[in-house]
């Protein structure tokens, strides 16, 4: 990690996140370290949502420039930078926590009569995964979730927009707006999102 | 944020495997192959759910290698910037901490720390408000937001903040 931090920061004082130059992003092995700006959230999540912090090139990776990275932050990525392709590709559903957690528990049960061929190995990325879908997992039903915040979508809310509201599990609706800065723009959702939030509540399990 | 997704690839499959389990052969390099990577694209690919179709294989000139167009569905774990993540505390140092969710590393600078956290060494490093109320340290759960994500050749790595409005610990085990 420190490793990594070496690098971040060395880049961080050459200035080099400030232009649209690529090539100076190059660390000296010649990789391309780039630092994604768009989300998933087409219409939304961009860093005007976000306070001021995003604006202070806090990008320390543990590396020493702390007071370096007073300037600009955010390398700004050219839509012809072949790198980190942001757009999602097609044929592509996001899902919940909890619908992650009973995916993965179903390929777990396969995975067992798997582990008996030596040759595979269950990769660390599928146990990392599942021990997070399952401890983040808030309902026991991911159906019933579903079927609760249905009326968003209705209201204009994309899919990625309700899968992170049934991550967060929101108590308010004020956390909900400070957390998805993009659904304040969808109209008079007021009270559909309270309503939705208050079902929510209810599947939640402790 | 998980995602459930198609993908395509191309399988090179040696002559030996051909026969009576070809599918299967086909199948299980494939969840050997696949799963476990990551690319910038796609993020973390966790598990193969399903196969969709096979189609034809074309064999290669100059070897008995055959290669099968396979499209197959998957889970992958991928974060975006301005999402909201819960993770677990892994490192605490003065610089900021380290958190991990899911398959992914994610580091939080000391300067997007709310100010009012000051950074304590010593046995158990850790981030405390001044009047001791909220504490971060090793395996604490905090809800951050990615503000950055770089792709390595194996892995993710994330920036995050808890200096915004409805971030920071959820769960101290110190506490818990």
């Amino acid at each position: 990690m420190s490793e990594k931090g070496g690098k971040g920061s060395s880049l961080l004082s050459k200035g080099s996140l400030k232009g649209k130059d690529d090539s100076a992003t190059k660390s000296s092995k010649g990789r391309r370290v780039q630092f994604s700006k768009e989300g998933p959230f087409e219409s939304g999540i961009t860093s005007t949502g976000s306070p001021a912090s995003g604006g202070k090139g806090e990008f320390n990776k543990g590396g020493k420039g702390d007071k370096v990275a007073n300037g600009k932050a955010n390398a700004s990525k050219s839509p012809s930078d072949p790198g980190i392709d942001q757009k999602l590709p097609e044929n592509i559903k996001c899902i919940m926590d909890c619908e992650a957690a009973d995916i993965l528990h179903g390929i777990q049960e396969q995975m067992v009569m798997l582990s008996r061929d030596s040759t595979i190995k269950i990769p660390i990325s599928f146990d990392k995964g599942l021990h997070y879908a399952s401890s983040n997992s808030k309902y026991s039903d991911s159906e019933s979730v579903r079927r609760v915040l249905q009326p968003l979508k209705g209201q204009g809310f994309s899919d990625n927009e309700i899968c992170m509201i049934a991550n967060m599990c929101p108590e308010t609706v004020d956390e909900v707006f400070a957390l998805v800065p993009s659904v304040k723009d969808k109209g008079s959702t007021t009270q559909v999102l309270q309503d939705s939030l208050h079902q929510l509540s209810k599947l939640k399990q402790f | 944020m998980f995602f459930h997704i198609v993908l395509e690839r191309n399988m090179q499959l040696h002559p030996r495997y051909f026969g009576r389990n070809l599918r299967d052969n086909l199948v299980s390099k494939l969840m050997k192959d696949v799963e476990g990577t990551c690319s910038g694209r796609h993020g973390f690919v966790v598990a193969v759910t399903g196969i969709e179709n096979i189609g034809k294989g074309l064999i290669r000139d100059g070897t008995g290698f055959v290669t099968f167009p396979v499209k197959y569905q998957c889970v992958v774990f991928r974060p975006f910037k301005g999402e909201i993540l819960e993770a677990v505390v892994t490192m605490v140092n003065k610089m900021g901490f380290f958190a991990e969710a899911g398959p992914v590393q994610i580091f939080v600078s000391n300067h997007l720390i709310p100010d009012d956290m000051e950074f304590q060494s010593g046995d158990m490093p850790n981030y405390t408000t001044s009047d001791g109320s909220v504490k971060i340290q090793k395996d604490s759960e905090v809800r951050l937001k990615i503000m950055g994500t770089r792709v390595d050749a194996t892995e993710i790595f994330c920036i995050g903040t808890i200096k915004d409005d409805f971030l920071g610990v959820i769960n101290d085990p110190a506490t818990a």
